[in-house]
């Protein structure tokens, strides 16, 4: 997968490629508008992350010029702009999503790869599987190594979507979103202690850990990985 | 230069302006009908006058009818002494006498014959260049008719009160010219107190904000102006007092996150550490960062909010559901801590913007689970109160808050304990949050605490902004 990154920033940029190529990417990165519209133009990417001030070729301009040229690439904006207009104006003009500074990797991370699952058609499966880990989602029953787990129907929810978006790292914040509809940060340790229970169902007893902490970004659910 | 033609006219011009024209206005009221009436005056002197006169033509006509000549001797000697009188009269359509050569006829031929002569049934007319006012009169004796005119010169009378009109107008000027400056001075003086204010407001610096204008020493229209302004210097004062504490408080509850991040920086690269220790620093400070991160991006929400760029977003409510999903969202924690939710109560459907009333709600209960011990409740209770409010109250038990602290606790960064350090959790801006959501609903917040437990209580309109 092939990633562009226009960012002036240069601490920034350089984070996000970093980032993004230990993630598994092939990350060009442009510094300025100029050269981001370029390579934009000139060769085939996956997905673009703009920056929205930039010094010379803001991206709106350069979202607009290969939108008119009939790309249909996946747009990730990235901007201190924060107000609603801006967002509206950016998703109107084409982009696909749109992610206001300070951001945090792992999100960056979770946005990309949503971004590039879109498109693909979504496999409708009644059956999720990961390992011994079985998650019946029509009759929301979960067994490992067929052993009933017991859960409550938020932990279920909890769960799938940990399945769902295995070796993803979830923030503290899109869990609560997606599991509790709360869309802003809490003070509260309520997902810390919710994955607890979850994992002493899940993992406790079992040789092989599924649900994993990654410390200071959130939790992620893989066969593999190095707890920390 | 351009906004100063659009000010309103100053104080002094707008009195002046005001004296002057009632002044003026009644003056010429005044000095109309005195003119008026010294006018009316001369009239009814003229018509006494008249009426003597023509009592004595009438005499001495009746003296010697027959005798033409007898009779204009008579009619000559009839009026002697009177100075300034005229008279002519005509028998049987002649002129039969007239005194000195005067010939009346021309204006006076179709004046109406008077019997009744008074002020209002006298004319006036011009005779050659001279005026007059007078009356014309019938007499018949021995089938002969006598046509009487008699007539007073005007013209002593009018030059009277052209000179008294002209004196009136004079004295009037004067006096004009004296009100106005009386009314200037009796402004300057009048407005004395209120330069005494602007000294006194002039004094206050912003380390002076608990000085207050004197109310004594003002007149009564001005205490109105004076009660309010000190109002407002409270309320500034109060809010540049919040403002201090807040700055500092920013200031500390930034310092504390900085510190860890740039000591255990410091220490972590004075020598050669294990990959692990690094590893273990950045974790550390990745954690000091996020909790500066939520700080800052709760307390630009705040200001956000303050500013009046956060507005809600109003769509029908079921607090109940609302709360039972909030329960759902603390179940872990709640059991994990032994402690139970209970809701009770309903009330109505409200009005409002369910994200940020879910924040202020999630806040509250956060905040409750913190302060309840293992095995205790929270109660969460919905009323519907009077005047189309609910009320949201969220009770532990638990700790006593004492009353002092009550006040302040929804401000940003207070502390109950000022010695203790906050808990790990939460920035010290929730209750903050939680006020200025309710407050945007148009609601009111309170807590109270007793011994065993501590309710806050949120009112909220039912239609959101009516209130």
């Amino acid at each position: 997968m092939r990633l562009l990154i226009v960012e002036d920033e240069q601490k920034t940029g350089d984070y996000l490629k970093q980032g993004l190529s230990e993630a598994g990417f092939l990350v060009s990165l442009a510094r300025t508008g100029l050269d981001g519209h370029h390579l934009a133009m000139t060769e085939e990417f996956d997905l673009l992350i703009l920056d929205v001030m930039l010094p010379d070729v803001d991206g709106w301009r350069i979202l607009q010029s290969i939108r008119e040229s009939g790309q249909k690439t996946p747009v990730l904006f990235l901007s201190a702009r924060d107000n609603v207009d801006d967002r509206v104006k950016g998703l109107e003009l084409g982009a696909d999503d749109y992610l206001v500074k300070p951001f945090a990797f792992v999100e960056v991370l979770a946005r990309v790869r949503t971004l590039l699952r879109r498109g693909q058609a979504p496999a409708i499966v009644d059956q999720l599987q990961i390992g011994d880990l079985i998650l019946d989602i029509p009759r929301r029953r979960v067994t490992r190594q067929g052993k009933k787990v017991n859960l409550s129907h938020k932990e279920f929810c909890l769960l799938e979507l940990l399945v769902r978006r295995q070796g993803e790292v979830l923030t503290r914040s899109l869990i609560a979103s997606q599991v509790w509809d709360m869309n802003f940060d809490s003070d509260t340790n309520v997902i810390d202690v919710a994955i607890r229970r979850l994992r002493k169902k899940v993992d406790e007893g079992f040789d092989v850990k599924l649900i994993h902490t990654i410390r200071g970004m959130g939790y992620t659910l893989d066969l593999e990985h190095n707890d920390d | 230069m351009t906004s100063r033609s659009r000010r309103p006219l100053s104080l002094t011009l707008r009195v002046l302006f005001f004296v002057a024209t009632a002044f003026g206005v009644s003056l010429a009221v005044i000095s109309q009908l005195l003119l008026s009436s010294i006018e009316h005056h001369f009239i009814e002197q003229d018509a006494g006058e008249i009426n003597v006169m023509v009592n004595s033509i009438k005499k001495a006509l009746h003296q010697s009818p027959t005798d033409t000549l007898k009779n204009q001797e008579a009619l000559s000697q009839a009026i002697s002494g009177h100075h300034g009188v005229y008279y002519q009269v005509e028998r049987n359509g002649v002129v039969h006498y007239s005194s000195s050569d005067i010939d009346f006829r021309p204006p006076t031929t179709d004046f109406p014959v008077v019997k009744n002569i008074t002020a209002s049934t006298m004319q006036t007319w011009r005779n050659k260049d001279r005026g007059y006012r007078g009356i014309v009169t019938l007499i018949t004796i021995d089938k002969n008719q006598y046509r009487i005119t008699s007539a007073i010169d005007r013209d002593f009378h009018q030059g009277f009160l052209k000179k008294f009109t002209q004196s009136v107008a004079l004295i009037l000027f004067g006096a004009g010219i004296l009100t106005l400056f009386a009314a200037w001075l009796g402004v300057h003086q009048g407005l004395k107190p209120l330069r005494g204010l602007s000294d006194q407001v002039d004094f206050i610096q912003t380390d002076k904000l608990d000085s207050r204008l004197d109310m004594h020493s003002v007149p009564v229209e001005l205490k109105p102006l004076v009660q309010s302004f000190n109002h407002m210097l409270t309320r500034i004062e109060e809010g540049f007092i919040r403002l201090s504490y807040f700055s500092a408080d920013i200031a500390h509850e930034l310092r504390t996150p900085l510190t860890n991040i740039v000591t255990q920086t410091q220490v972590g690269l004075s020598k050669e550490r294990r990959a692990e220790d690094y590893q273990e620093l950045l974790y550390s400070n990745l954690e000091d960062m996020e909790r500066l991160s939520k700080m800052v991006s709760d307390m630009l929400w705040l200001a956000k909010s303050e500013n009046g760029l956060i507005t809600p977003t109003f769509g029908p409510i079921n607090l109940q559901q609302e709360v039972q999903s909030l329960f759902d969202f603390f179940e872990a924690l709640a059991e994990d801590t032994h402690i139970t939710l209970a809701i009770s109560g309903d009330a109505s459907n409200i009005s409002g913007d369910r994200e940020l009333l879910r924040r202020a709600l999630t806040n509250l209960l956060s905040n409750a689970i913190r302060h309840t011990p293992a095995g205790k409740t929270i109660h969460v209770t919905l009323v519907d109160t009077d005047n189309d409010m609910v009320s949201i109250s969220v009770t532990n038990e638990g700790s006593t808050i004492l009353t002092e602290h009550l006040e302040c606790i929804f401000d940003r960064f207070y502390r109950v304990d000022p010695s203790r350090q906050r808990h790990g959790d939460g920035t010290g801006l929730g209750l903050a949050i939680v006020r200025t959501i309710v407050e945007a609903h148009k609601g009111v917040i309170h807590a109270q605490s007793n011994s065993h437990s501590t309710t806050f209580t949120i009112h909220l309109p039912v239609d959101g902004l009516s209130h």
